[in-house]
């Protein structure tokens, strides 16, 4: 028989026991069929060891799995506590905001916002005054402004111009100039309506320069003291502010 | 992959001490559903190598993983009689594997189990033939046979690591489409002999 062959019959337990007395015989005798048995053996045991890498290296990956799907099944079991934990801090956020004073510029972000989004028209009528108006509500506020210009330039004493002149300005941010339309207001003793103070106000509390707010304040209790256009926003402002 | 019944309980944590045994013993191609299911029953003891016996994860997970290894080959074999636990069982050999752990960090040491291995193959043999060819192994140049194994063809390989890993040739057959198991065991020999070639060149 083969050596090799012969040696695998041993270990598979395939001999019978005087076979197995004269195998173990020969590796004392032959030293090279006890080298053949030697490396039958170092071969299996290299085997087995690289067999084990990578079953090991197998063991590895589920390990990291298991610790990847612990960590997803932790997270899992913590999300109601998660979830109520956001609740609770949205809810916290929320008071902190309600109760926190709202500044000047923000008050007049929103009245800005909520009414001079759009210029009333009036329908039956077509002249320089209506195109102006029209061309803001189409979202052309600096041909409109040239527009009411225009108008107010051929008619100084055009005072309906001039607050809207001075609402396009405040729009197009250019503070400045809207206060010095809507100061011009203040001239204008034949308006039943006359917002000039509340819009200075106003444009004082967008702009938000150092003392700004502080006159804003001061032409808001003006309104308020005298009955004057815009009376019921002054007071609730003069109350946040 | 760990994988799980429908209410997401580890299948290796349904099945009971005596049906991993028995499937551990039967080997065949579900050996390795078991061997996992053993291996992610009792993972949890590689936090226990790491706070108990100061052990890194690297070094716990080595111990635990050596541990499962261990106790496959020795259930397979037949030498885990079921006089203990399952668990106990293997948790003294994972308690030995973590001060083999220590051992090794401390000696610088490199491999334990090899040793081990070895002396189960030789147990075969008598003793004054024993150590003749315990003499001859201890010549064995271990990188260098690794070097050779990993320079057979695929199958040979393959079918080298089979074995080892004590499946049948009927087994290997099997699971690496050979006709029958006698071709499967001249293959086996033919390798062997191949792998001698090639280490002694």
């Amino acid at each position: 028989m083969e050596p090799t062959a012969y040696i695998d019959s041993y270990f598979n337990g395939e001999l019978a026991a005087d076979e197995k007395q004269q195998f173990e015989n020969k590796i004392i005798e032959d030293p090279s069929f006890a080298e053949e048995v030697a490396n039958y053996l170092s071969a299996f045991q290299i085997a087995k060891e690289q067999s084990e890498e990578i079953k090991k290296q197998h063991f590895l990956e589920i390990y990291k799995q298991s610790k990847t799907h612990k960590t997803s099944g932790m997270m899992r079991k913590l999300w109601p506590s998660i979830a109520i934990a956001a609740m609770l801090a949205g809810i916290i956020l929320g008071i902190y905001l309600f109760i926190q004073p709202v500044s000047a510029q923000q008050l007049a972000d929103g009245y800005i916002r909520d009414h001079f989004q759009n210029l009333g028209v009036n329908m039956g009528k077509r002249d320089s005054m209506e195109a102006a108006k029209e061309e803001y509500n189409a979202d052309k506020p600096i041909a409109a402004l040239k527009s009411f210009e225009r108008i107010i330039l051929s008619d100084s004493s055009n005072f309906e111009a001039k607050e809207y002149a001075g609402i396009v300005c405040l729009r197009l941010q250019q503070y400045d100039r809207a206060m010095l339309y809507f100061k011009q207001l203040e001239a204008d003793t034949t308006a039943y309506i006359n917002p000039s103070l509340f819009y200075q106000a106003l444009t004082l509390m967008k702009r938000n320069h150092s003392g700004d707010v502080r006159e804003a304040k001061q032409l808001l209790q003006k309104v308020v003291k005298n009955d004057l256009e815009g009376k019921e926003i002054a007071e609730e402002w003069l109350k946040k502010l | 992959m760990t994988t799980a019944n429908k209410m997401g309980v580890p299948d290796s944590l349904n099945i009971t001490d005596q049906e991993i045994i028995g499937q551990l013993r039967q080997a065949g191609i579900d050996k390795r559903k078991s061997e996992e299911q053993l291996f992610n029953r009792y993972v949890y003891f590689i936090r226990e190598g790491m706070n108990k016996h100061g052990l890194s994860e690297d070094e716990a997970f080595d111990a635990y993983s050596d541990t499962i290894l261990s106790a496959i080959e020795k259930i397979a074999q037949g030498t885990f009689e079921g006089r203990s636990s399952l668990k106990t069982y293997i948790y003294q050999i994972f308690f030995n594997k973590c001060v083999d752990q220590l051992r090794k960090k401390s000696t610088n040491k490199q491999s334990v189990h090899r040793t081990e291995s070895i002396t189960d193959r030789l147990l075969h043999i008598s003793d004054s033939a024993r150590s003749v060819v315990q003499q001859l192994i201890d010549q064995t140049d271990w990188n260098l046979l690794k070097k050779r194994l990993n320079e057979l063809e695929e199958k040979c390989k393959q079918l080298l690591l089979m074995w080892a890993d004590s499946y049948s040739d009927k087994e290997i057959a099997a699971a690496l489409e050979y006709k029958t198991s006698d071709v499967v065991k001249t293959s086996r020999l033919r390798c062997l002999q191949k792998l001698r070639s090639l280490y002694k060149t």
